[in-house]
């Protein structure tokens, strides 16, 4: 079952040749799920799926509405649009994390797929990163000056807090880039109760 | 374009707002924040430090939970009477759209449903950051007026990585970003953990029947207090 560490691929396209190229690119490296319309997609959905990609125009559910209900189920994947349209920053607003539009070539999808697994990534990383600061700011209410000296529980913690936030620095290049910035804000709402 | 020449090229000098030693040249990419009791003037510093920039030729973001669009980009004319509205971007986040406002010439105004919308709020930063920069602001500074109030539509882990992701961005933008917080309103170790998604601290309190400041993180030593 070394299946079950790879990360899992969704991908919702009525047109059965198109799903089967994008999984012949991606399968090497993720696990794929193919669905032919948006009401299979939402079935296929569960918490393991990382990345969904989803095809804006198909027969019944329109992508916007997958989309909309992949939110309101507040799963924690990263949607891809694709699309045949080169779409305009409403992407965003949508609630898209990416877009890919048609026709698509095998390193675009590959890169496209990477970056969304690296803001689930960040996500993680935030995550860790806020618990430990949490928990020196803990250490920092209940201890005197004197005491935290001398603890090397608090000495780890700060060891660890650091090199936690110069990795978070490198991470997505540092959310330099607009696309990012919005989709991990976005990240912190949805996973609000985590 | 307006390249002014500043003494170190590229860091921006707040001591002119501020008078403290260490904020003469604070790098591109720092985030401050601003702490202290409710009335202390936290929030006026904040927007001086951004109309002081707009006085150098420099871009300002204001995210606001507090104030109307329309009043902040009037002060902003009032105070800095030679500001181009290109200079200006304002996220309103209260969220009260009805409120008649006038209509804006010029400068870039964004309104987001509720100061707990993240993302819109992220969309109302970046649009007004793409703004500055197609008019050819490379350097600007960013005031996010409160943290206090998104505490209260949130809790303060995500307004911890809020900040954290904020910072992030300002750093890639080379921009300079200040966020004010009320001292009196969170507990300690609140306050403690907000602190952590910063590079410094510029701190208010009254003692004595007078205002004073401090700024501690971006040197070595924190300031001593000083009076206002």
């Amino acid at each position: 079952m070394s299946e079950s560490d790879r990360p899992v691929v969704l991908i919702v396209e009525d047109e059965p040749d198109v799903a089967e190229t994008y999984k012949l690119w991606l399968r090497n490296d993720y696990e794929v799920r193919m669905a032919h319309d948006g009401d299979e997609g939402l079935d296929l959905l569960d918490d393991s799926v990382d990345v969904v990609l989803l095809d804006r125009m198909m027969p019944g559910l329109s992508g916007d509405e997958v989309l909309e209900r992949i939110r309101e189920r507040d799963l924690g994947c990263r949607v891809s649009m694709v699309t045949a349209v080169e779409p305009d920053f409403d992407i965003l607003e949508m609630g898209f994390d990416a877009y890919l539009s048609k026709p698509i070539r095998s390193e675009q999808l590959h890169e496209t797929v990477e970056n969304l697994l690296e803001r689930s990534d960040y996500d993680t990383l935030l995550q860790e990163y806020y618990s430990l600061v949490e928990k020196q700011a803990t250490l920092e209410a209940s201890k005197s000056s004197a005491e935290l000296e001398e603890s090397d529980e608090y000495d780890e913690l700060k060891e660890e807090i650091g090199e936690l936030k110069s990795e978070l620095s490198e991470s997505l290049g540092g959310i330099g880039d607009d696309a990012d910035f919005i989709a991990t804000l976005r990240g912190l709402s949805n996973g609000e109760d985590e | 374009m307006v390249k002014t020449n500043k003494q170190s090229e590229n860091m921006y000098d707040l001591s002119t707002v501020l008078d403290f030693d260490a904020l003469d040249s604070v790098r591109p990419g720092t985030s401050l924040l601003v702490a202290g009791p409710a009335m202390s003037g936290k929030e006026a510093l904040a927007m001086d430090i951004l109309k002081d920039g707009v006085g150098n030729g420099e871009g300002a973001v204001v995210v606001t939970t507090n104030d109307q669009a329309s009043s902040v980009v009037d002060d902003f004319r009032t105070d800095v009477p030679e500001m181009d509205d290109s200079q200006l971007g304002v996220v309103d986040c209260r969220g009260d759209n009805s409120g008649g406002e006038a209509a804006q010439s010029g400068a870039y105004t964004h309104h987001v449903n509720s100061p707990g919308d993240l993302t819109g709020i992220g969309i109302g930063i970046t649009k007004a950051l793409e703004g500055l920069h197609k008019s050819g602001r490379d350097q600007g500074r960013l005031a996010l007026v409160s943290l206090s109030t998104m505490l209260t539509y949130t809790d303060k882990k995500t307004v911890f990585k809020l900040c954290h992701i904020l910072s992030s961005r300002l750093d890639s933008a080379g921009y300079v970003g200040v966020f004010t917080i009320d001292s009196g309103a969170h507990d300690d170790q609140t306050l403690q953990v907000i602190k952590q998604a910063f590079d410094g601290l510029i701190e208010f309190r009254e003692e004595d029947g007078t205002r004073q400041a401090r700024v501690m993180g971006l040197t070595s030593q924190p300031s001593e207090w000083k009076e206002l």
